[in-house]
Parts: structure tokens; C-alpha cells; sequence
């Protein structure tokens, strides 16, 4: 997969959330590439362009990125406040995913501006119509960002 | 005789115009007075200033608008062909002919090409009157021809900017018309669907008519804003890779061409200096075209490129449904269509389209063609950006 | 997930406004709709001042760009900039499809962009989606005080 191609940065610690997330993803022909990151720190590194991921571009960033909150290394709230503390990185699409029902956590997402915030349902067929709908909803209503540099030229033609 | 310098005749003013105005550049005021003798035995009305320096001479063509310029060749400590060349320091197109004694014929052709126009010998006077009709005549088609010039001139430039402005008013109009547009389309759209069945038939027949009209309308809209911005938007030329042009728009017709069944292939393309946005908006209308267009036989198209002098002459060549050659250039106009509207979609932007992005950069495209057996569309492209193309021909 | 949510509508065209009440007549989460025609109403309504004193912090707003007296962009970048505010999911929801309004709208913190849809049966789609998104999935801060 081309680094500079990913459609989804998906954060999280869980192989089964991760395993359920890519599956009901490529189930729905929503993504081309996910990039998986497992801790709070490869998911800096990727965004931010550094370390293991220093070949990756800013001006390529992804469509999406599904954050959980619990994370090793850097946890998800670090995670979020640096990636809306920079300009490069804020208008990043960042949806938080998580387990958490504290009502702390949702406040304090909003406010560092995520742009949503799903709690993950129990449920096996819940949490997969979840990521259908995330997934639809971000990708195909939604209007991502245009990265700079990159014009696309069909929405020119209109 | 007066001294030198002065007018020998007083002009009346009200008469000057009619007058020929002749500078008289002469040393000898004998001389002088044949010439002019000759003149108004030939019938010519004329006012005569003579003058014999430098600097008189100067004087006479900036503040005495002559018609003509006699001018000896032998004028003491000065030679008549540097009147010439003060003359076109001056910029002044004033017509001169050397009166002068006899001179060789080396010197009188450095006469003609320092710029007179003749020269007569003082021996040979009688030839004076007819070398300056003949002068005049000349001069006087010369202004014609400059006035013309400066018209056209101007013309082009009064069309470029009515063409600037018509252009901005396509864009306006077609974008501030979406708007009111959209509520048309989406409340005639909710009417059918809320009262569909419930008032009388025709009112079903009526509001189909009326969404439909309107949804037309909106794709129509929508090709002139692409048609209009084809002129505004700032064209980023750069160098083009063709294959990789072809490449996204096979891309993004993937479907179109799966459900035609068609097989597209290309040769090696090259690299053309022009928009890229643009050259992929070119190739993709003429690949849809040949799909859209395509007869019962499955359909086969094949783009090529080949070199011609500072362009790349592409070919676009299909075997669908063919064009008669008698719209061959029809086809090119804004809305224009040669199939009702049932037979084919589409409302004949596309190929408007793609000339306007063509001629934009300066080449051409036209289609070669029979009713029943294919079309060939081709178009020019510049191979090299303008400082390529300069060196190239330097 | 919220029993009667409520919605604000920030457009200054009022058939748009109908449409999108068309839209979510009857949907299953009883979202209650607000609408305002301006910026400055808009910003009122959320400070709750004025005339808008009694009202409720809206739990969604969807945001056009072209307002009258102060627009979009002026909106989104108060309730962005206000703490209390700007835990308030603001969706963009406009015709312009220009990449640089898009990118400039999550400069501000736009939670998401959503370009209006030309015809009827895209249109509902579109506020469907928004409104069974955010009301249906996302979970919501509470908006209480």
C-alpha cells in the first residue's frame, strides 16, 4: 500500500475491534487502504510524518482516522489534542471510537475538537452496522477535506 | 530673389490645405526656382519653403508638415542622403526625391536605399512633376494601408474584451442561475411524488413535464458553467504526461466502458504543454462521445499520437455510428446535436468543449468521418512551453 | 440515542429550510427544528440572548455558508472560539463545492462538510443521513445548563 494512498488510519489496541472494523469496512467497498496503527504513538508518527513514517507527505493525508481512546504508549485524548493543535494536521477528519461512556471523555473530545464521537457497541452485528454507517458516512456524504496540492479534477468539472 | 530660409510664396491659410506643401532642400536658389517653375507649369499649386542647413531642415519637417522633400545631393558641407537619415530619425514619413546634377548610378541607388523614393537630374526637370505624383500616390496608399491596420488594431481589441465580458456573463448567469434552479427541480420533484394520483391525470402529466423541463435545465446549466470556465480559470500549463492522463480517465470511465462493453486502447503518448485538468477533459468527452455514439458491432476505440513540426497531432479513432460529412463542423458548435433527443442523451456541449480547450492552446481539432463507418476525431496540441518553442526555432 | 433532539437550521433561504422539514417529517428520533435566517439570529439563538433567552442549546446545527448580516464562516468561528459552544457538532451544509471553502470551513473546526445535492431525492437523502448519523449513532455532550 502506498503510504501517501491510506483512506483510513485506524488507532486501536484491540486485535478483535481491529479484525471486526477492517472487515465490515472492505465489506462495504468503503476504503482502498486502511493503515492500522497499534498505540498512540505510530499514530502521531504516521500523522505527523516521522519516524518509521518519515517517507509519508503531509500534503497526502488520510480521509479519515477512527481513534480509540485507550491506547499504550500515548493515549487517544493526546493522540486527538495534538493532531487539532496543528495546523497541518487539524482539518484532519478524527472520529473517536471507543468503549468509554464517561460523559468527561465526550465533553473533552468535542471540545478538542473531534469531529465525532461513537461509543462502540457491544454487540457483534451492532458494531458492524456502526462502522457501515461510519464509514458511509464519512466517506461517501461527507465532503473530506481537499488535501493541498492535490485538486481533484472531477469535482472541477462542477 | 529672398534670402534663403523664407517662403518664396505667402500662404493664405485658407488656402494651404488645398496647397501642396513642398521643403525645397537646395543650396542654389536658381535651381531652386526652375524646379518650382516646372512645377506650376505642370499645374501643380504649391507653397515652397527652401531651406539649406542642417538645422533648417530640421526645423522645416517638424514645424512645416510637408507633403514632399526635394532635396539636392550637393549641398556644400553637406550631402542630400543625410537629410534622409534625419528624416527617419524624425520617424516622419515625408516622401523625398533627389534633384540633383548628375550622379553616378552607385549613388543614386544609395539614394533609393537610404530611403528616397526617386531621383530626377536638373538636366531632366521635365520628369520632376510625373516622379512626384507618383510619390504621393504612393504615400498616400501607404496611409491608407497604416489606417487600415490601426482599425484592425483596434477591432481586435474591442472583440477581445467584448469576448471577455461575454464570457464572464456566461459564467455568472449560468452560476447565479443554479440556485433559484435547484428549488425548481426539487419542489416540482415533491409535488409529483406528494400528489401523485391524488389531484386529476393531467396534473401528474403537467408536473412530470414541468421536473423534467427543469432537470434538464440544471444539466444544462451546468455544461455552459464548464463550457464558460474553460476561458476564466487560470490554466496552469505545465508539461503533461499523456499516458498518465489516459490512464486517470480510463479510471474514472471504468464503468461507462465495462457496461458499453467497449475496448480502448492507446499507443504511446507523449508529453504536451497545456492544462492538465484540460487535456484529460479533452481525451474523456471524445472517449465518452465514441461510446455514447457506438453502432451493434462492439466497440473499438484507439487513441494515437504523432509528431507534427511544434505539435502532437493526436487521433481519436472509433468505429461507432460515423458522422455524414456535411455537419463535420456543426458538430463542433455550442448545442448543437445532430440526434433527437430520445435517440441519444446529452445536450452537444462536450465537444464545444473540447475545441474551445483546443484552440486555447493554439491548435486545432476537426473529425474525419463517413455516416455508417467510425469516426476519427483529431486534434493538435503544443509539444514544448513558449521558451522551448522560441529556442527551438531559433 | 437522545429523546427529542434539537436541532438548529442556519439558512437564509426558507424553501431550503422547508425541504429539510420535509425531509425528517416522521423520523424515528423526534428531532425538534429550530431555524434562523441569519448569522446574527444564529448566534443569538445559541448565546441565548434577546429574543431567544428561553430556548435550549441546540445539539446539532446545520450551517449554510451564504447568510445575510454575518455568514457562515463568521458564525463557525464564534461557536469554535466559544468554550461553550464549541462542543457543538456543526455540520456545513451548502452548494458550494469549492475546495477552498470545503478546507477553509474544517480550518475553522467544522465537524463535517456536506455539499447541498441538486435534486429532490438526493437532497432528503442527504439530511436523512445527517440527521440518522448524529441523532442515531454519534454519541451527543449533553447540552443541559
Amino acid at each position: 500500500m502506498n503510504p501517501n494512498e491510506v483512506d483510513i488510519l485506524l488507532v486501536d489496541d484491540s486485535q478483535d475491534d481491529i479484525d471486526l472494523t477492517l472487515h465490515a469496512l472492505r465489506a462495504e467497498n468503503l476504503a482502498n487502504s486502511i493503515f492500522v496503527a497499534r498505540d498512540g504513538e505510530e499514530a502521531l508518527d504516521f500523522l505527523f510524518c516521522s519516524g518509521a513514517h518519515a517517507q509519508r507527505s503531509f500534503d497526502s493525508p488520510p480521509k479519515l482516522v477512527l481513534l480509540d481512546l485507550k491506547l499504550p504508549k500515548v493515549d487517544g485524548m493526546q493522540v486527538l489534542k495534538r493532531v487539532k493543535g496543528d495546523a497541518r494536521t487539524k482539518i484532519i477528519p478524527v472520529v473517536l471510537m471507543t468503549s468509554s461512556k464517561e460523559e468527561q471523555d465526550l465533553v473533552i473530545g468535542y471540545n478538542l475538537g473531534a469531529n465525532s464521537y461513537i461509543q462502540k457497541p457491544v454487540d457483534f452485528d451492532e458494531f458492524r452496522k456502526a462502522v457501515k454507517l461510519l464509514g458511509l458516512y464519512w466517506l461517501v456524504v461527507n465532503q473530506p477535506p481537499l488535501a493541498t496540492g492535490k485538486l481533484k479534477a472531477a469535482k472541477q468539472g462542477q | 530673389m529672398s534670402s534663403a530660409g523664407t517662403k518664396l510664396e505667402v500662404q493664405d491659410s485658407t488656402q494651404s490645405k488645398a496647397k501642396l506643401q513642398v521643403l525645397l532642400v537646395e543650396d542654389n536658389l536658381a535651381d531652386a526656382e526652375l524646379m518650382l517653375r516646372e512645377l506650376r507649369r505642370d499645374g501643380f499649386d504649391i507653397a515652397t519653403t527652401v531651406v539649406q542647413t542642417r538645422a533648417e531642415f530640421r526645423r522645416g519637417i517638424k514645424e512645416g508638415f510637408p507633403d514632399i522633400i526635394l532635396a539636392d545631393y550637393n549641398l556644400g558641407d553637406w550631402r542630400g542622403v543625410e537629410a534622409l537619415e534625419i528624416l527617419q530619425g524624425e520617424a516622419l514619413d515625408i516622401p523625398v526625391i533627389m534633384v540633383t546634377g548628375a550622379l553616378g548610378d552607385v549613388t543614386a541607388v544609395e539614394c533609393i536605399k537610404q530611403g528616397a523614393m526617386d531621383y530626377v537630374l536638373k538636366d531632366g526637370l521635365a520628369r520632376l512633376p510625373e516622379a512626384i505624383r507618383r510619390a504621393l500616390r504612393e504615400k498616400h496608399e501607404r496611409s491608407l494601408r497604416h489606417q487600415a491596420e490601426q482599425d484592425l488594431a483596434r477591432k481586435v481589441d474591442e472583440l477581445a474584451r467584448s469576448n471577455a465580458d461575454l464570457e464572464q456573463f456566461a459564467y455568472v448567469a449560468s452560476h447565479d442561475l443554479q440556485e433559484p434552479l435547484r428549488m425548481v427541480v426539487a419542489y416540482t420533484q415533491l409535488l409529483s411524488e406528494r400528489y401523485k394520483g391524488k389531484l386529476d391525470e393531467n396534473a401528474d402529466k403537467f408536473l412530470g413535464y414541468a421536473s423534467e423541463g427543469a432537470q434538464r435545465m440544471q444539466v444544462l446549466i451546468r455544461d455552459l458553467l464548464a463550457f464558460s470556465r474553460v476561458g476564466r480559470q487560470e490554466a496552469v500549463s505545465g508539461s503533461v504526461d499523456c499516458n498518465a492522463v489516459m490512464a486517470e480517465v480510463l479510471q474514472s470511465l471504468a464503468s461507462t466502458v465495462e457496461d458499453s462493453g467497449a475496448v480502448v486502447t492507446h499507443g504511446a503518448l507523449p508529453d504536451v504543454w497545456a492544462d492538465r485538468t484540460q487535456v484529460a477533459q479533452v481525451l474523456q468527452n471524445l472517449i465518452q462521445n465514441a461510446i455514447k455514439f457506438r453502432s451493434k458491432e462492439a466497440l473499438v476505440v484507439s487513441v494515437q499520437a504523432e509528431k507534427a513540426a511544434q505539435n502532437w497531432l493526436f487521433s481519436v479513432r472509433d468505429n461507432g455510428i460515423g458522422i455524414a460529412p456535411e455537419y463535420a463542423e456543426s458538430i463542433f458548435v455550442v448545442f448543437q446535436r445532430l440526434h433527437a433527443r430520445d435517440e441519444y442523451a446529452g445536450n452537444g456541449m462536450g465537444l464545444a468543449i473540447c475545441k474551445k480547450i483546443v484552440e486555447r492552446y493554439g491548435g486545432r481539432i476537426w473529425v474525419e468521418s463517413q455516416a455508417g463507418s467510425g469516426s476519427t476525431f483529431k486534434f493538435t496540441l503544443p509539444a514544448h512551453g513558449p521558451e522551448e518553442r522560441v529556442a527551438e526555432q531559433a | 440515542m437522545k429523546t427529542a433532539p434539537e436541532l438548529l437550521i442556519v439558512d437564509d433561504n426558507p424553501a431550503d429550510v422547508v425541504l429539510a422539514r420535509e425531509a425528517l417529517a416522521g423520523s424515528a428520533h423526534h428531532c425538534q427544528i429550530n431555524s434562523v435566517g441569519d448569522g446574527v439570529e444564529a448566534l443569538a439563538f445559541l448565546n441565548r440572548t434577546g429574543d431567544y433567552a428561553t430556548r435550549v442549546r441546540p445539539d446539532l446545527v446545520m450551517l449554510d455558508l451564504n447568510l445575510p448580516k454575518k455568514d457562515g464562516l463568521t458564525v463557525l468561528a464564534a461557536v469554535k472560539a466559544d468554550p461553550d459552544l464549541r462542543r457543538i457538532p456543526v455540520v456545513i451544509f451548502s452548494t458550494s463545492q469549492l475546495g477552498r471553502d470545503i478546507t477553509r470551513c474544517y480550518k475553522m473546526g467544522a465537524n463535517c462538510y456536506i455539499s447541498k445535492p441538486g435534486n429532490l431525492h438526493d437532497y432528503f437523502s442527504a439530511v436523512k443521513s445527517i440527521e440518522e448519523f448524529w441523532f442515531g449513532f454519534a454519541s451527543l455532550p449533553e447540552q443541559g445548563e
